[in-house]
């Protein structure tokens, strides 16, 4: 297991979702920028980066804030670094509440919308609805592997919405009744294309065929700038035996063997928009938006294994 | 109040809980019901009074199962042999006899749909199968047998996990199988090159009421441009359709999605567990009968072939099954 192997295991589950993974790693990184030395600090943002690279790949938001800390140290010390963390905190959180808000704009009240697993921003699109005051229904599948779905039908139950629990097979069987779908993700690919829970691209094309629309909530920050340069996003599959307890295990048949994705690549054709917190764009208008807004950091910033291996070089000549 | 032996209703409890599932064998248990009720009948030794006993039996396994359309038509198939029956004793025999006959052929019939199925699959493919059919798993076994199949993905099919009955069928067959989540299909079908299902109902412009899930399942082999093959004994195929008749759905227990507990802590969640959904004619290449490979668009030509004189009386009956008129009462 290669979690155990690292200091940062406890920070990256795959319970998390992306967003709640960033702020779990910008809280780890803030406790030790206050308490610890400066050699400690950067030598857990390079374990991180090693557990978040092998079990959560595409957990864009988690690696763009380790890529943001280790910029800061690079171009101007540790001084201030625990004020910078604190600030990119309170900035995502800003980020995620305003395309949350873009996003609830689009959504009349008396409409159906259905939605996979847990996402956060989801549920901030889902506060901003009651707050509203938006009367909506919502078709929420249980999104295996995981059930997170449940979790989020729980959420929705509590802020009074009208709710329908179905298995992931029924997407088709009940998207007639669905006006829009609405989804997080993981991670936003240069070509538009977003990594989201598996059975997200199944929705997004079952969406689509019934010609309803699907909009993604994601901040700036799910950008991957890697993909720019040709980078793949590397999809992570999991271990089946870790998602079944004991009592499970002992009803599956003999020599059972399966595969686990997380994520799955909805393509761009099959999104009609993304909500971040500058707007709403086409998916495919994405990296150019990004470009031409001057904060957009994420885009313009280093490549991750760049500043990686200035953070190295930090440890190992001594520096710290 | 009819009195039904012991083991008829036994049947009956079997299909309505599931216990017997999958649409041949519900087929095979409902006509072997009705040869036991046949055999065991002891009212009174009268055509009339037999035939009406042997309908009241049809209607009560008829009622087990709503959307399963293997379950009457092998009620008609086999109480149609009451139809020129001249008295009580040859009535009972040809009950008897018909529904032997019926679980005789339709076993055949798998078994010929397994080595024509066989023959549509090339070499080196990857099989893609959803929820559990014993025909769509005897299809890749003896493709398996003849060296073409180098993997097949099984889903795992919620809520009930049928897919784990497809998995231990076919590993223990050798076929190398691997268990996927329902919601990883549009992940993998790219690697898939056919997907083969089998059907609870072939309707008669040629869609297919299956699990639910297939027909999300038949869309990603489409935009993958992966072909779908439906497996279905004639039996499957539905008269009622042909005269308007909407397939009915059923929805099954909230608690076979999640646990009661959880239930009860959120009662403003409905949970929604429909069984079945329909795949349009259009997503699916052919459909493997034991009659041939037909395009399902030709679904028609099968159920005039099997089932014309149904027809017949369906429409004298206003279009609703009436066993009566099936043993000509």
């Amino acid at each position: 297991m290669v979690m155990s192997k690292h200091r940062g295991s406890d920070a990256v589950s795959f319970r998390l979702t992306g967003s709640e993974l960033a702020f779990s790693v910008l809280d780890k990184l803030y406790s030790l920028a206050s308490r610890s030395s400066e050699r400690d600090l950067v030598k857990y943002i390079l374990e991180l980066k090693e557990t978040i690279m092998s079990e959560r790949p595409a957990s864009m938001a988690a690696l763009n804030m380790l890529r943001q800390v280790g910029l800061y140290i690079l171009r101007h010390g540790f001084s201030g670094v625990d004020r910078y963390i604190l600030e990119l905190k309170e900035k995502y959180k800003n980020a995620l509440e305003r395309a949350a808000e873009v996003l609830s704009r689009r959504v009349t009240g008396g409409e159906t919308l259905l939605t996979n697993s847990n996402s956060l921003a989801v549920r901030r699109v889902l506060e901003h609805l009651a707050k509203q005051g938006k009367t909506i229904k919502l078709y929420i599948t249980e999104s295996r592997p995981g059930n997170e779905g449940l979790l989020l039908a729980e959420y929705a139950e509590s802020l009074g919405f009208e709710v329908y629990l179905i298995v992931d097979s029924a997407a088709r069987f009940f998207m007639k009744n669905v006006d829009k779908v609405v989804v997080g993700a993981e991670a936003v690919a240069s070509n538009g294309a977003v990594v989201s829970k598996v059975g997200t691209s199944l929705i997004a094309l079952v969406a689509k065929e019934a010609r309803k629309r699907v909009f993604v909530v994601a901040p700036t920050a799910k950008f991957s700038p890697e993909t720019l340069h040709g980078e793949l996003l590397k999809l992570p599959e999991y271990d089946w035996r870790k998602l079944v307890s004991e009592e499970e295990a002992s009803k599956l048949p003999e020599n059972y063997v399966a595969r686990v994705p997380l994520y799955d690549v909805t393509p761009p054709e099959y999104i009609d928009a993304i909500a971040t917190e500058y707007g709403l764009f086409a998916p495919q208008a994405l990296p150019l938006v990004l470009n031409l807004i001057e904060k957009s950091e994420y885009v313009l910033s280093k490549p991750l294994e760049d500043v990686i291996a200035g953070l190295r070089t930090l440890v190992e000549g001594g520096s710290v | 109040m009819t009195m039904y032996p012991q083991r008829v209703l036994e049947i009956a409890s079997g299909i309505r809980e599931m216990k017997i599932r999958g649409a041949g064998r519900i087929a095979r248990a409902a006509a072997d019901a009705l040869r036991v009720a046949a055999l065991e009948y002891s009212g009174e030794r009268d055509l009339v009074a037999f035939k009406k006993y042997m309908v009241s039996v049809g209607e009560l396994l008829i009622s087990t199962r709503p959307t399963a359309v293997s379950l009457p038509n092998a009620v008609i198939y086999v109480l149609s042999s009451l139809r020129s029956a001249r008295s009580f004793s040859e009535a009972r025999e040809s009950v008897v006899e018909q529904a032997e006959k019926f679980i005789s052929e339709s076993e055949e019939a798998t078994k010929r749909i397994s080595q024509i199925g066989a023959r549509r699959v090339k070499e080196n493919s990857t099989i893609l199968t959803h929820c559990h059919s014993s025909t769509a798993v005897r299809v890749i076994t003896e493709a398996y047998k003849q060296g073409r199949v180098v993997k097949v993905y099984s889903t795992e099919t919620r809520p009930a996990y049928q897919g784990r009955i497809t998995f231990t069928y076919l590993s223990r067959s050798g076929v190398p199988v691997v268990q996927i989540p329902d919601s990883a299909v549009r992940y993998v079908i790219n690697e898939v090159d056919y997907v083969i299902v089998g059907a609870d109902t072939v309707a008669s412009n040629g869609a297919v009421v299956n699990k639910i899930g297939t027909s999300q399942v038949a869309l990603a082999a489409k935009e993958a441009r992966t072909r779908v093959y439906v497996v279905a004994e004639s039996y499957k195929f539905s008269p009622l359709t042909l005269i308007g008749e909407l397939v009915t759905i059923e929805y099954r227990s909230p608690e076979e999605v999640v646990p009661r507990e959880w239930l009860e802590k959120h009662p403003r969640v409905k949970v929604l567990n429909p069984v079945f959904d329909v795949t349009p004619p259009e997503y699916i290449d052919a459909i493997i009968t034991e009659h041939g490979v037909i395009p399902p668009q030709a679904a028609v030509l099968i159920l005039i072939e099997k089932l014309g004189w149904v027809l017949d009386t369906l429409e004298s009956s206003e279009g609703r099954l009436d066993l009566n008129r099936i043993v000509a009462l």
